[in-house]
């Protein structure tokens, strides 16, 4: 591993352990996680799935918010990589979708057509459960060197402490709590973005980037300012400058 | 198996519902009793303004299978404390296993709670987003958690009657049930732009929403997805494209 990648990795951990703060916030932390993974790890996207605790399985963060990749996400969550992963609790990958047709014949068109190539999802575990799934895209075709999928693994456990917030783990309550509360707010989120993206013109992607920057610059979490603006409580307006401000600092596919 | 379960609990629902004028959300009180290790549930509905003024909400409906679980949802707005509004104020279920050993975290409910004879309880909240609906409340006569089938079940009953409150308020039953837990997120965002295109709440947006799925026959979703991609905008006089 090169010396850059370790101060990469080394300020990586510092930037994760400064949002797990007391009040941090779960969706603004896997945000984080996985656009330092997309840098960290040479990938061109990385995306969080989460369990509904239904059998079902949720997006709840992607290193972008572009509407081809939250079309992957979703596509995950019935078909594909992602879901092989938190079924059998282990990695699974792709070097071509291109030529995955007969393993995921409904997945393999959309991420390759979404402008992805190469895959590879990394369990999310918690003692015998598999809470969620960490994923990693890659524009081009070919093996994500194991170097990149140890520190994956890495990052999928980070993001499982995170999610569990620093409480102690009692039982399973905690988890179900965390969980569908987190789900929840992807929700309230989701619902933000529509209000901020109507008022100011901007897509979901920038508008999201905008509702993370002004929680960011006032020190808020990002579920409460989503909150607030989706109540009508703040308004979208004050979202301009940090929209204005933002610029295109994701590297994604297509 | 995801399928399965939802299938085979709405098919109760609706069952239930043929049978008598049952309310919807008192019927899934019931299952829950029926479904689950637990001894009642209750369920209060938050009124609300369609009109909207602020999202006014008030004391609504309340449904209960038994004595102590309407005592239990009178108990929590009264002292203005309990697990059903903390599962509103962190968006995720309340699961107490055993209540007594919770004192600490509401000193007001919980002496009363378990005077009532309640020793476990399970709060789960009744909301699409920032839209709050109401709350599903079960309890135990004795203490321990649910399983995890148990957790499922409720969770999947908790959707369904959020569903049938979205129902219950435009009228539209729509026989789509995948709306809710969607990983089509463009649902949400369009509620978000159809809120800021009107002036209104989000909730009135969701109906709005649905009200043009119902009326033009297309799936929630794809009307959504018009939305999103700004082919379609509502306006107070109506929908146009």
């Amino acid at each position: 591993m090169s010396t850059a990648r370790d101060q990469q990795l080394a300020s990586t951990f510092v930037a994760l352990a400064d949002t797990l703060v007391a009040d941090f916030d779960v969706l603004d932390f896997l945000g984080l996680l996985t656009e330092r993974a997309v840098d960290l790890l040479a990938v061109d996207a990385a995306g969080v799935i989460l369990s509904d605790q239904r059998g079902g399985w949720r997006p709840a963060a992607g290193s972008s918010e572009h509407a081809h990749l939250v079309e992957v996400f979703a596509a995950q969550t019935r078909q594909g990589p992602c879901l092989d992963c938190v079924r059998g609790g282990v990695v699974v990958a792709s070097w071509d979708l291109a030529e995955e047709a007969a393993r995921w014949p409904a997945f393999g068109p959309v991420a390759v057509a979404a402008g992805f190539r190469a895959v590879c999802a990394v369990p999310m575990r918690l003692r015998d459960d598999v809470i969620g799934a960490l994923t990693l895209l890659s524009a081009a075709p070919g093996p994500i060197d194991d170097a990149s999928v140890a520190l994956g693994q890495a990052l999928a456990d980070v993001a499982t402490i995170g999610i569990l917030q620093q409480r102690a783990i009692r039982h399973d309550a905690i988890v179900y709590e965390q969980l569908q509360a987190a789900l929840h707010h992807r929700t309230v989120v989701e619902q933000a973005k529509g209000v901020v993206a109507e008022v100011t013109g901007l897509g979901m992607h920038e508008s999201y980037t905008a509702l993370r920057e002004y929680s960011h610059a006032h020190r808020r979490r990002l579920s409460e300012v989503a909150a607030e603006i989706a109540t009508g409580a703040l308004s979208p307006a004050v979202l301009r400058d940090a929209a204005s401000a933002t610029s295109g600092t994701n590297r994604d596919a297509k | 198996m995801v399928e399965d379960r939802v299938r085979r609990l709405r098919a109760l629902v609706s069952a239930g519902r043929v049978d008598r004028d049952a309310s919807v959300v008192g019927l899934v009180c019931e299952l829950c009793v029926a479904e689950l290790s637990i001894s009642g549930a209750g369920a209060t509905v938050l009124s609300h303004l369609p009109d909207d003024v602020g999202t006014a909400l008030g004391r609504g409906l309340v449904y209960a299978t038994d004595p102590v679980s309407a005592g239990l949802e009178d108990l929590q707005l009264t002292v203005n404390e309990g697990p059903c509004l903390d599962a509103f104020a962190s968006g995720g279920p309340v699961l107490v296993a055993d209540l007594a050993a919770e004192a600490a975290r509401w000193p007001g409910f919980t002496p009363a709670a378990c005077e009532l004879g309640v020793a476990a309880v399970f709060s789960f909240p009744l909301q699409v987003g920032v839209v709050r609906l109401g709350s599903l409340d079960l309890h135990r006569d004795s203490v321990g958690p649910l399983s995890r089938v148990e957790m499922a079940n409720a969770l999947v009953l908790a959707g369904l009657a959020t569903q049938e409150v979205v129902a219950d308020l435009d009228g539209h039953d729509v026989a789509d049930l995948s709306w809710l837990a969607d990983p089509h997120v463009e649902i949400h965002q369009a509620a978000g732009m159809v809120q800021a295109q009107l002036g209104a709440s989000t909730e009135v947006a969701l109906l709005r929403l649905r009200a043009h799925a119902f009326t033009s026959g297309l799936p929630l979703a794809e009307v959504a997805r018009q939305v999103v991609a700004r082919a379609l905008r509502f306006t107070d006089d109506g929908d146009r494209r």
